[in-house]
């Protein structure tokens, strides 16, 4: 056991737990954050996807201690921005949102790609979110989705 | 019971090297795969666990003496955006995995676990790539051919990690990566071709061809690309037949749940006439 | 009154966007345990001993001996068992569960059971007929005789894994005196049915609810029953809550998959006139028959696709083989079907040496014909305006010339897909019974044991609702089916939802709209009448097997790497006749998503079975499309009103898949000039057919 601090969602978090607990499971049972998902556990399908420090995630396969002293974002916290109620609204519009399942980690990843890019083609689109598995939507309405988003929340990132 | 290590810095990480018997983790991305347990109970690991991901001290890109130094905890992502990093290793870092998957993954990562389909390390081979391995006993270097044994074997010790990538600034006029998966995106390769040459007035001084997948290690048989070097592109591409023959008895594929080994042997081959023909 | 196709917004998109809304793996109860399946290493085994281990206090061992009721899960063909007893049929067959508290002593008991078997032979050949289906049309005697050619090939299609991105899961508990089951599954009756049968219990007795389910496709129709029934045993035994979620591997080497088939098609072909077919159809059920018959029969009725074909002998064998039992998956018997006769048509075409599209015209059904059954297509088929258009945006006919062999391909595929279950399921089996109910503030429910996985019935039906009733969206509730509260509609199956459950709940809404009173507690129930002309005789497959049909037509263009084989899907072109679209933006999402999976089932998708285990077992290794590999698809929706439906809706959850395959597999041979008999047409299938001069 070894003491890990967490910024989770813009709060500090210190706590003693197993560094090699995937932070998947820790995010889920230990902060009840649930919109995180487990789709495959081996990285494949992006739908447990998380920012840590900025970056795009898959927290299955991120070991507790790597995210010793970083900042994470999840779903539950972008949504509450700007950014996340710009891209919620955009999935929406464009019907991107079926199971949703893979929504929230598709989320995560288009905002990780806007941060990049803010105005992406359809192809950066599809490249950026190409670690996230779809099985309901074939993927256009959520293309068409982070590009309404691009141009309707121009400025936010 | 498996002990957990974070060390502080380089140096507690090496003396906890080389006073208990561990696996060294850094991104994770193939470690956390291969030991998974049961959703919510931690994975897998037999021996103790260092968590080396954290260490900044090994996580730089500088040039060198003619050479691109990376450090071994450099993301597969911020190579991609470094202006010194070769664009053929760009190239197969670009399609490599997913963005997630390249935010987490390390160049010495996809060394150290020398699995066959490893898509950065054909690149490394021809590129004579060397590796710097670090311990309390000192540091040395090693050709990354010599390192990677076989699969998921190195010859790396117990007591050492891999410090950095020591690639040598190669001046190729004409490269070309090219990764044939199952998919367009995060697919495991089936078949990887790496060709690279330098042609100085028509003349072939440098030739590096490079096999991934269809072996237990990379296929790069210097003593073939010895024969044609030398001798002008047109002569190059005219022995194209005898070329691919040449290469022909070394690629040993097998099947397995992805593909078949006559295909990946006939891809492999295809890749390479084509690589020529398009010099 | 606002156009009921016209796009609103879906009613749970957000709650699913912010992740709150609760799938099963995100359920937690006080108390709750950790189950995990025992399965078995052996294809086919006799069970000679069985030694468990100590068990610590609170753990426990839960098998065959613990059930109460019968030892099968009750689906149509009740054969596969809840836990094995004395054989095991399959690799990795269930024969017991072990429950705990604590997931790493579960392993280790697990671990720590001993079996001891008698290994037997397994049998991998389709030799083994379970059940047997056969009938005519017309009088293909005749055909035969007169023909002067005979035009014959064989088809096989491969399993296909739903990979729904949400494995699948369930939680059982007891709660006021009732075996509660909380899941991802599509068919809360089936769940309560299969319960009661394993319990023996009284109806009363067992409540099964519905989670949020993260995609299903027909893997969560009839598979979680058996889940259901393991947690049911172990609840009845142990008093507490306990959780049972399959991990990815366990999900896709163990639950039930498309049928694999194998489909010889023969034409007697009389100076270039199609005189009569026969079709002989083997599908491989793996180790226990559960569906497959009805799958069978699908495929069967299927045997001509989007034609007319005067005579016909039809036969057909669902097989048992040593390998995971397979079930349903959307299409459910018509994608392979479907894909043989598309193949078959433009074979028949090459080898008489006729266009190929001509030759689809002249035997495309048509209004008032005799379907393959001897029933007949009711209602108006406009195929015709639907190919005009596909053929104009697509520009098929300069492409498909022009493409011959040069490894750019263009493909077509015709099909249609029957609304509704098969013959006379609806009206003999389940008989659906649906509630509106008004409260004193004038909120209605509609009660219904439908299941949202996505396909957006939560608010089509609550715009079919609000629309009739004229009253604001926001009062109309449709909860997550709780059996304790929503008679049996039925299940959310077969293309079924809209146009059935849909109808019976638009006929409620009438009613309820001309006997309205305000403020006052209201209820309204209907239950299905099939209309008195659908007549069918289910042992001879004769008459109408189906209420309506929706039709469509797939183009898809590739290209094709000559050095590697792989192929780029480029773009696709379809029209669908639904009838009427409840919601445009959720058919055009259910074509989309359809399409694509059809499309994949064509040429990506690869999944075999060695020594009768699963070789792609993970998301890894089984490949299903990324963002960068799926096509830009043009989808028109085309109107033509079913008057039976609601709004004139007829079924659309299956019909965008089924014809994704032959599209894929016809652009293939268009661009390589080969001919194509088997999918998935992977680039190493390609290579075979490029090199074989």
């Amino acid at each position: 056991m070894n003491k890990i601090t967490i910024y989770l969602n813009n709060k500090e978090h210190s706590f003693t737990d197993i560094p090699s607990k995937r932070l998947l499971d820790v995010l889920r049972e230990d902060f009840d954050l649930i919109g995180i998902k487990e789709g495959c556990g081996e990285g494949e399908c992006g739908a447990c996807a998380v920012l840590i420090n900025g970056r795009l995630v898959n927290s299955c396969l991120v070991p507790l201690a790597n995210a010793h002293q970083k900042e994470i974002l999840t779903i539950e916290g972008l949504s509450e921005t700007k950014q996340g109620k710009a891209l919620i609204d955009a999935y929406s519009a464009e019907g991107a949102v079926q199971c949703g399942f893979c929504t929230p980690g598709m989320l995560m990843a288009s905002h990780a790609l806007l941060k990049k890019t803010p105005h992406p083609t359809d192809q950066e689109i599809r490249i950026g979110l190409s670690g996230n598995l779809c099985r309901c939507t074939g993927y256009n309405m959520i293309i068409k989705a982070v590009k309404r988003a691009s141009i309707e929340g121009d400025g936010l990132w | 019971m498996v002990k957990h290590f974070i060390p502080k810095n380089l140096e507690e990480a090496l003396k906890y090297l080389d006073e208990h018997k561990t696996t060294i983790i850094s991104g994770g991305t193939d470690l956390m795969v291969q030991r998974r347990n049961w959703a919510e109970i931690p994975p897998l690991f037999k021996k103790d666990v260092v968590y080396i991901f954290n260490l900044d001290e090994l996580r730089y890109i500088t040039c060198r003496n003619d050479n691109l130094i990376i450090g071994a905890n450099t993301r597969m992502s911020d190579l991609l955006v470094h202006l010194d990093v070769p664009e053929l290793l760009k190239e197969a870092i670009y399609i490599i995995a997913s963005p997630a998957l390249r935010n987490m993954a390390t160049l010495a990562g996809n060394i150290g676990n020398a699995s066959p389909a490893g898509d950065t390390i054909p690149i490394l081979y021809a590129m004579d790539a060397k590796v710097k391995l670090m311990s309390l006993d000192g540091e040395r270097i090693i050709n990354i051919e010599d390192l990677i044994l076989g699969p998921r074997r190195t010859a790396i010790n117990d007591n050492e990690l891999i410090q950095e990538i020591i690639i040598p600034v190669k001046e190729f006029t004409s490269s070309s990566f090219i990764k044939v998966g199952g998919r367009k995106a995060d697919a495991i390769s089936k078949v990887s071709f790496t060709g690279a040459v330098r042609v100085e007035e028509n003349i072939v001084k440098e030739l590096a061809i490079c096999f991934g997948a269809v072996g237990p290690t990379i296929i790069r048989k210097k003593s073939i690309e010895a024969k044609y070097q030398y001798i002008t592109l047109e002569e190059l591409k005219e022995n194209i037949d005898s070329l691919v023959n040449d290469y022909s008895e070394f690629i040993k594929p097998i099947d397995d749940q992805r593909s078949n080994k006559e295909y990946r042997k006939k891809v492999a081959l295809n890749l390479l006439k084509e690589f020529i023909t398009n010099l | 009154m606002v156009d009921i196709s016209k796009r609103i917004k879906k009613v749970d998109s957000d709650e699913k966007s912010i992740g709150k809304a609760k799938y099963i793996s995100d359920y937690k109860m006080e108390g709750m345990l950790y189950a995990k399946t025992l399965r078995s290493p052996h294809q086919k085994a006799r069970i000679i001993s069985r030694t468990y281990p100590v068990l610590p206090k609170g753990f426990y061992i839960v098998d065959v001996k613990d059930i109460p009721g019968k030892n099968f899960i009750k689906i149509i063909y009740e054969d596969m068992p809840v836990f094995a007893d004395e054989f095991v049929n399959h690799y990795l067959e269930p024969i017991a569960l072990v429950v705990g508290p604590n997931k790493e002593i579960v392993l280790e008991i697990l671990e720590s059971i001993v079996i001891e078997y008698e290994v037997l032979k397994p049998n991998y050949e389709y030799n083994d007929s379970a059940i047997n289906y056969h009938f005519t049309k017309g009088n293909i005697d005749n055909a035969r005789k007169e023909a002067n050619r005979v035009i014959e090939y064989e088809y096989n299609t491969p399993y296909q894994e739903q990979l729904y991105i949400e494995p699948q899961g369930m939680i059982g508990h007891c709660e006021e005196g009732q075996i509660t089951l909380v899941g991802s599954i599509q068919c809360p009756y089936y769940v309560k049915n299969a319960v009661i049968s394993v319990l023996n219990s009284h109806e009363d007795y067992v409540r099964v609810k519905q989670s949020t389910v993260g995609g299903a496709f027909g893997g969560k129709e009839e598979f979680p029953s058996l889940l259901a029934c393991h947690l049911a045993v172990a609840v009845n035994k142990i008093n507490k809550p306990i959780k049972l979620i399959y991990e990815r591997e366990e999900d896709m080497e163990t639950t039930t998959k498309r049928h694999p088939a194998k489909i010889k098609l023969k034409a007697f072909i009389k100076d270039n006139e199609i005189l009569g077919m026969e079709s002989n159809v083997g599908i491989d059920a793996g180790a226990y028959i559960g569906l497959s018959g009805v799958v069978l029969s699908r495929a069967l009725i299927a045997s001509t696709g989007a034609y007319t074909i005067d005579n016909l002998e039809i036969n057909g064998d669902v097989f048992i083989t040593n390998t995971v039992p397979n079930g349903a998956f959307r299409g459910f018997g018509a994608p392979q079907m479907l894909f043989a006769v598309e193949m078959f048509i433009h074979h028949i075409a090459k080898e008489l040496n006729l266009d190929a599209l001509e030759l689809r015209q002249k035997y495309l059904a048509k209004q008032n014909d005799a379907t393959s059954t001897g029933g007949e297509f009711r209602d108006p088929i406009i195929m015709p305006e639907m190919l005009e258009k596909v053929l104009k945006e697509s520009n098929y006919k300069q492409k498909v010339k022009e493409y011959e062999g040069t490894y750019k391909g263009i493909g077509m595929s015709w099909f249609l897909h029957g609304c509704g279950f098969t013959g006379s399921g609806e009206a003999t089996h389940i008989k659906a019974l649906v509630k509106l109910e008004k409260d004193i503030n004038d909120n209605v429910t509609i009660l219904i044991a439908a299941v949202d996985m996505g396909q957006g019935v939560k608010t089509t039906m609550r715009k079919i609702v609000s629309n009739i009733l004229d009253i604001p969206i926001k009062k109309v509730i449709y909860n997550n089916p709780d059996t304790n509260h929503v008679p049996d509609s039925g299940p959310t199956v077969a293309s079924r939802t809209i146009m059935i459950v849909g109808g019976l709940v638009a006929r409620c809404a009438k009613e309820l709209k001309e006997t309205w009173k305000n403020n006052e507690k209201q209820t309204v129930s209907k239950r299905y009448k099939q209309p008195s002309f659908i007549k069918w005789d289910e042992e001879n497959f004769v008459g109408d097997a189906y209420p309506a049909y929706s039709w469509g037509i797939n183009v898809i263009e590739v290209e094709i790497d000559k050095y590697t084989y792989e192929v780029t899907i480029k773009e696709g072109w379809s029209a669908y006749d639904v009838g009427k679209a409840i919601d445009e933006q959720i058919i055009i999402g259910q074509a989309d998503g359809g399409q694509l999976q059809g499309i994949g089932y064509g040429y990506l998708e690869v999944m075999n079975a060695k020594n009768g285990k699963i070789q792609q077992k993970n998301v890894t290794d089984y490949i299903i499309p990324t963002s960068v590999d799926a096509p830009v698809l043009h989808t028109y929706l085309m109107d033509n009103p079913y008057p039976l439906g609601p709004y004139g809706a007829k079924g659309a959850g299956e019909l965008t898949l089924v014809g994704g395959a032959p599209a894929v597999a016809l652009a293939i041979e268009n661009a390589i000039g080969k001919v194509v008999t088997k999918i998935p047409v992977t680039p190493e299938y390609i290579m075979e057919l490029v090199n074989n001069e």
